[in-house]
């Protein structure tokens, strides 16, 4: 039982820096990205690319896959997203053709690392931290699930409390109310976007090396299915809060855990998925979220 | 009638990818952003295949049905979601498709689970599913003209003027789920009839993204988009091929360029390039009004008649 507590908690910090970045980008500047995914898994090959040739301490890897998942986010946030959203003629048609720009690039570089690995899974083995196992009783706890807790409560509360007291965190909500009054107000959108954008990539890099550690390898195409359950967790705990994406993260890992641990492991998948249906249907606002009332 | 026999799996692959992206072309053009048309073909695969395997049914029985079962699915659908609009509703349907992927995953024997169902053998012929297709399209075509289409556009650009107009808004959108049930059932029972098998991964995640990018570069405005990216798509990897491993690089790259410099799909263009040459008649028109009024007198009833004769074109 403290065994799957413990499990669930260390997935739930993996799902909540996954999903903490793409919950910022689209809470508040209106992206919902869909090239995260790639992002997260392309940050991960990159340090292992680095690792195969350096052994790196763990300190570096980390820092390798976030500086690679922020430049990445700006990237396509500077090439793509910026692009469609001056070009589109109103909100409806950019959020479709951010969501399939966001498609579109997701491709490339899960295509680039497919062909490099040929499809087989890559780990971060190379680097010169091992993973080791203690025992308490008859708790299993590694040294990497210790460090993923703790990254996840830093920085789930660290972005939490940025959002919630910094100057850039109220300009942020601030575009996230009304993006053009907050324009009036003297806030300069393009530049806190590519921040934004910036630190949600750097989230899932880190998230990407970390869960690569625990798993010690993941493939290529692994960042599509997270996409899906980042998307659960933050429409569970409701858009635009921070600690609803917490929430989130945590009861999906939470009932992940349990049904992999009472049924065959087949069912999982349909958590994430039942639960974004059912969150829609019964409360779209989410546990956290306010109500917003639109007549059509 | 060589490049025909030799190419006769692409053809069939069109003619299904252009029901099934009309089944998500219907309810975006009256802003409904669902995906559950993949649900609905895989209802249509699976429903069609069992019915034919386990209840020894005809193919037409059990397309028939298996297309009323998702039509009724559908409807129920856009009840239950008739409060969520743009992202999350998008996200609902698309969580809607992969709860069907892991349904027929765990389904047994019934659904074959992740090798699925094998030897779907029917009396449905290619030249049955082209009829539908034409059909189809020639029905779309009174959505896409007069009075309707002005409505479809008022519903999906402006749903508070749409209604305050008189028109129900959420009949229309309802009626969008129920269309797309029904095209998107039938492209799933023709293609399995067609190809006698369906499995798990061939109505996952990759086939929402088919669609949607169907839809994107070819033009979301017209059937004649959901044609012309289906064409594209379903034809790439052949003409891709000289480019080797790169395909998959070359067909992200292509999408994101669609979505950002094409944003009404390649039907967008040639829409844009019609109001782009009629904006410049117009123009031609004004200043020749100018003309004349500014030279009133002298030459004036040589410009009147050609303002007359540009306007008459």
């Amino acid at each position: 039982m403290v065994q799957d507590l413990l499990n669930s908690l260390t997935l739930g910090s993996i799902y909540l820096l996954f999903a903490l970045g793409m919950a910022l980008v689209w809470g508040t500047i209106g992206i919902l990205n869909f090239a995260h995914g790639s992002i997260f898994m392309f940050a991960t090959f990159v340090a292992y690319l680095v690792t195969e040739r350096v052994a790196l301490p763990l300190p570096a890897v980390l820092i390798v896959a976030s500086l690679t998942g922020a430049v990445l986010s700006v990237a396509v946030q500077v090439l793509a997203f910026q692009p469609i959203m001056r070009r589109a003629k109103n909100q409806h048609s950019a959020e479709l053709q951010i969501l399939i720009g966001g498609i579109g690039i997701a491709a490339v570089p899960i295509a680039l690392a497919q062909r490099a690995t040929l499809s087989n899974p890559f780990g971060l083995g190379q680097s010169t931290f091992q993973v080791q196992i203690y025992e308490i009783g008859d708790v299993r706890v590694s040294n990497i699930m210790i460090i993923i807790l703790l990254a996840g409560l830093i920085l789930g509360g660290g972005v939490a409390w940025w959002v919630k007291a910094s100057r850039q965190g109220l300009a942020l909500r601030a575009i996230g109310v009304n993006d053009e009054v907050a324009s009036i107000m003297g806030i300069n959108k393009q530049r806190l976007a590519l921040s934004t954008m910036a630190l949600g990539g750097a989230l899932a890099g880190l998230a990407g090396a970390l869960l690569t550690y625990y798993l010690s390898a993941i493939t290529p195409e692994s960042g599509d299915a997270l996409l899906i359950k980042a998307f659960a967790a933050i429409v569970l705990g409701g858009l635009g809060s921070i600690a609803g994406v917490i929430a989130g993260s945590l009861i999906l890992a939470l009932s992940e855990t349990m049904v992999l641990t009472y049924t065959s492991g087949t069912w999982v998948n349909a958590v994430s998925f039942g639960l974004i249906f059912l969150i829609l249907v019964i409360r779209p606002q989410g546990i956290f979220g306010r109500k917003e009332v639109v007549r059509t | 009638m060589n490049f025909f026999t030799t190419n006769i799996i692409l053809v069939e692959n069109t003619l299904v990818v252009i029901l099934l992206a009309l089944s998500i072309q219907i309810p975006l053009r009256l802003g409904v952003f669902s995906f559950a048309a993949i649900g609905y073909y895989a209802i249509g695969a699976y429903g069609s295949a069992i019915l034919m395997l386990e209840f020894g049914w005809g193919s037409w029985e059990a397309m028939i049905v298996a297309t009323l079962a998702a039509t009724a699915i559908a409807f129920l659908l856009g009840l239950v979601l008739a409060r969520l609009t743009g992202l999350y509703l998008g996200m609902a349907t698309i969580a809607f498709d992969l709860i069907l992927v892991v349904l027929v995953l765990n389904g047994g024997s019934l659904t074959g689970g992740p090798v699925g169902v094998f030897g779907v053998l029917g009396s449905i012929h290619l030249w049955h599913l082209a009829l539908a297709v034409v059909i189809v399209l020639g029905l779309l075509t009174f959505t896409e003209r007069g009075k309707l289409a002005r409505r479809f556009d008022a519903v999906r650009e402006d749903p508070q003027l749409a209604s305050s107009m008189g028109i129900n808004v959420f009949s229309y959108r309802r009626l969008s789920f129920v269309i797309s049930g029904v095209l998107g059932a039938l492209a799933g029972s023709f293609a399995v009839n067609l190809r006698s098998t369906v499995a798990p991964e061939s109505i996952g995640f990759g086939l929402v993204v088919l669609g949607l990018t169907v839809i994107i570069v070819g033009g979301q405005g017209s059937w004649v988009g959901a044609v012309i990216g289906a064409s594209i798509f379903v034809w790439l990897p052949k003409f891709l091929e000289f480019v080797g491993d790169w395909e998959e690089v070359i067909y992200g790259i292509i999408v994101v360029l669609a979505a950002i410099f094409i944003p009404g799909g390649i039907v967008g263009l040639f829409v844009e390039a019609k109001h782009r040459r009629q904006s410049k008649r117009n123009k031609e028109v004004i200043e020749l009004a100018a003309t004349r009024l500014a030279g009133s007198g002298e030459g004036a009833s040589d410009a009147n008649s050609q303002v007359e004769g540009a306007l008459s074109d």
